[in-house]
């Protein structure tokens, strides 16, 4: 994948920040420099925004300023805890970080809508699952501690509840871009890495009681500054907010795991618990394990639903294109039978008009024209059957005429017929045949079946080239080849070449008259005999065909058939 | 002189066949539906009838069945004309009695060459 500058930017800027980050500890604590780079990094984050909305131009923006402002009031925060470190809760800066907080949220909660997510009842079963998952944890090692902690009640609701629940409400929206293609970005990432450094900060500041800040705990807060400011940096930003569509929802093994991951929460948080020796206040555990399992259930349904819709959706698709297939054999078989009728005409009076047994002969000129004309209908005539038998091939419509067939005399007529053509083009024909060969079959098939090879083998070998058709018997049948000296058969086109309308590329760049049917007609009959034909790249350049056919007709289809048109 | 009946709906065909028995010496009757064909067959008594099988009813397969349960008309050589070139189609008019069958579209003179065989043989 290419990189773009961009995206070196974005890491520049991040490993350039995190390495600087370890500075902070090599200064004196609680003291004024430690102070200064702590809030230069988040200053970083405001203007790395403001940056990012001025380059990508991200449609809305505004979520993006509610983040910065989220940003402002964290500063805001700082600035009080460390003017008046020992405050008691809810002190001035307490308040400045529950501001802080429900504005972040905010900012998540805003690309949700813009990106349409919260319109999904999947996206938002996912976002309840994780906050509900979350909120056990939260519970259990944070809240309920510090709920029955001693201390004054406001400092214990602050800690112990509002904090906590702030972040549930960061996460839970972050998973509302689970379902948007947008959650495979990297700005998303970074967007959910801040916040996830954010919440093992608050969990690392709640577990500690005689938190006082200054130490390794100050390092989450600054990793989260970095990360969000690398996150507006990156040009994939624009993507967060850009509405979506609604995608089938499919069984990933992400998704299976994040399921997995929620509905294992409670009884693994619940373990922990239960080794250290915890209070866990059971009916909340209880009622937030209820919830998870149920909305779980919800999720996997709606899965399953869309899967059905999705299967239901291909089955209709699928049954259209078969109808469609049979429209149009039907179409072809009916359009093809009524060109026959004009075409009876024309060629009958062509054929009179140039009869010398007529009581004005032609002048030269004329009969130069008629002959044309007679050739040309002649063309269009043996396109118009092909297209009638190819469709009738299609809808299995189509009986042999079984006799006798001598393939000797079949194959001798069809060089006499050729002889012309190859004359023409320069290219010499041979045949090599060991006598009577005589198959059961129909015989006219037959001959249109080598017909069609012997003229494909002359269409596609040049003037000095050569064509050769063998006849041999065989234990119980005979063998026909067809070998020419010609451009040969592309690569893998083996069998493609016997397929519908098939065109093979020399075909195309060598300007070869045809319809694509020849190849799929001559296979048709061969297998209608119960027989074979196949084709191979011969060593020295040229194709080489096979046809197999057995002694005896064996009918692979009903002998009597349905009239096509009356 | 040898007469040829023509039954056809199609008055271009019909001219096509007629004009090309004629200038190959035969007399020519013309019958544009079955009704019409087997009179003419009963009154003219042609040598050979050439029969559309797709014209107004009485149809071509069905004129053919009614000359052959005539016994005064036994000598009448049938040639069928059918529009489709199938198995089947030519296999019902070979059962019903014609001695002969022509597909659709084909060349007046091999239409000629039909008859002619058919009265030699």
């Amino acid at each position: 994948m290419r990189v773009s500058r961009d995206s070196w930017l974005v890491a520049g800027a991040l490993s350039v920040q995190l390495v600087l980050s370890g500075i902070y500890f090599l200064f004196p604590r609680y003291g004024n420099v430690q102070y200064a780079i702590f809030e230069v990094f988040a200053g970083l984050a405001i203007l790395e925004i403001a940056y990012g909305v001025r380059r990508y131009r991200p449609v809305p923006w505004s979520p993006w300023l509610v983040f910065a402002l989220g940003i402002a009031a964290f500063i805001a925060g700082d600035i009080f805890t460390d003017a008046q470190p020992n405050a008691v809760s809810p002190s001035p800066s307490d308040i400045s970080y529950l501001v802080g907080y429900p504005l972040l949220a905010a900012t998540v909660v805003m690309l949700v809508i813009s990106s349409g997510s919260h319109r999904r009842t999947g996206a938002l079963l996912d976002a309840m699952i994780v906050t509900f998952a979350f909120s056990t944890f939260q519970w259990i090692y944070v809240m309920f501690p510090a709920v029955h902690a001693s201390g004054p009640l406001g400092g214990r609701i602050v800690l112990g509840i509002l904090f906590p629940v702030m972040d549930i409400i960061l996460l839970g929206a972050a998973a509302g871009f689970f379902v948007t293609p947008a959650w495979r970005t990297p700005a998303f990432a970074l967007l959910v890495l801040g916040m996830g450094t954010q919440l093992l900060g608050d969990t690392a500041v709640s577990l500690s009681p005689d938190y006082t800040g200054s130490g390794w705990t100050d390092w989450p807060f600054m990793a989260s500054y970095i990360f969000w400011g690398a996150a507006a940096l990156h040009p994939s930003m624009r993507r967060l907010g850009e509405p979506t569509e609604r995608t089938v929802g499919g069984v990933s093994r992400w998704r299976l795991a994040v399921l997995a991951a929620a509905l294992l929460s409670v009884p693994v948080a619940r373990v922990i618990a239960d080794v250290q020796g915890r209070m866990i206040g059971v009916w909340v555990v209880a009622a937030l394990s209820g919830a998870i399992c149920l909305l779980v259930i919800a999720r996997i349904a709606g899965i399953l639903r869309s899967m059905d819709r999705a299967r239901r959706l291909l089955a209709e698709q699928n049954e259209e294109l078969v109808q469609a297939d049979r429209l149009k054999d039907e179409f072809i078989a009916l359009v093809s039978h009524d060109l026959r009728t004009p075409l009876t005409s024309i060629i009958g009076y062509v054929e009179l008009a140039l009869d010398d047994g007529s009581d004005a002969p032609l002048d030269e000129e004329r009969r130069r024209y008629l002959e044309v004309v007679a050739r040309s209908s002649d063309r269009l005539l043996r396109l118009v059957d092909d297209l009638l038998l190819a469709a009738r091939l299609q809808s299995g419509r189509f009986a042999l005429n079984v006799g006798e067939a001598d393939l000797e005399k079949v194959a001798q007529e069809v060089l006499d017929e050729m002889h012309g053509r190859a004359e023409r083009k320069g290219v010499s024909l041979f045949a090599a045949c060991e006598g009577p060969t005589i198959v059961e079959g129909d015989r006219r098939r037959l001959m249109q079946l080598l017909d069609n090879l012997v003229s494909n083998a002359i269409k596609f070998t040049p003037q000095g080239g050569r064509v050769e058709l063998r006849v041999e018997r065989a234990l119980d049948g005979a063998i026909v080849e067809v070998l020419d000296t010609g451009v040969g058969i592309e690569e893998g086109d083996e069998e493609r070449i016997f397929d519908r309308f098939y065109r093979s590329s020399s075909s195309v760049t060598e300007h070869v008259q045809g319809t694509g049917l020849g190849l799929f007609i001559a296979r048709a009959i061969a297998e209608r005999h119960g027989g074979s034909l196949v084709a191979r790249r011969r060593e020295n350049g040229g194709s080489a065909f096979r046809l197999e056919l057995p002694a005896r007709v064996v009918l692979t289809y009903p002998e009597t058939e349905e009239e096509l048109v009356a | 002189m040898t007469t040829v009946l023509v039954a056809e709906d199609d008055d271009d065909i019909l001219l096509l066949v007629a004009t090309r028995l004629r200038r190959d010496g035969y007399d020519v009757v013309t019958a544009r539906n079955g009704v019409e064909a087997l009179r003419l067959v009963r009154e003219r008594k042609p040598d050979v009838a050439v029969l559309d099988i797709g014209m107004p009813p009485p149809d071509g397969l069905e004129v053919t069945r009614q000359i052959r349960d005539d016994r005064e008309l036994a000598s009448i050589r049938l040639i069928l004309l059918t529009a489709k070139a199938q198995a089947s189609d030519i296999q019902r008019g070979i059962d019903t009695g014609a001695d002969a069958y022509v597909s659709k579209p084909f060349s007046p003179a091999e239409l000629s060459a039909r008859v002619a065989a058919l009265l030699d043989g």
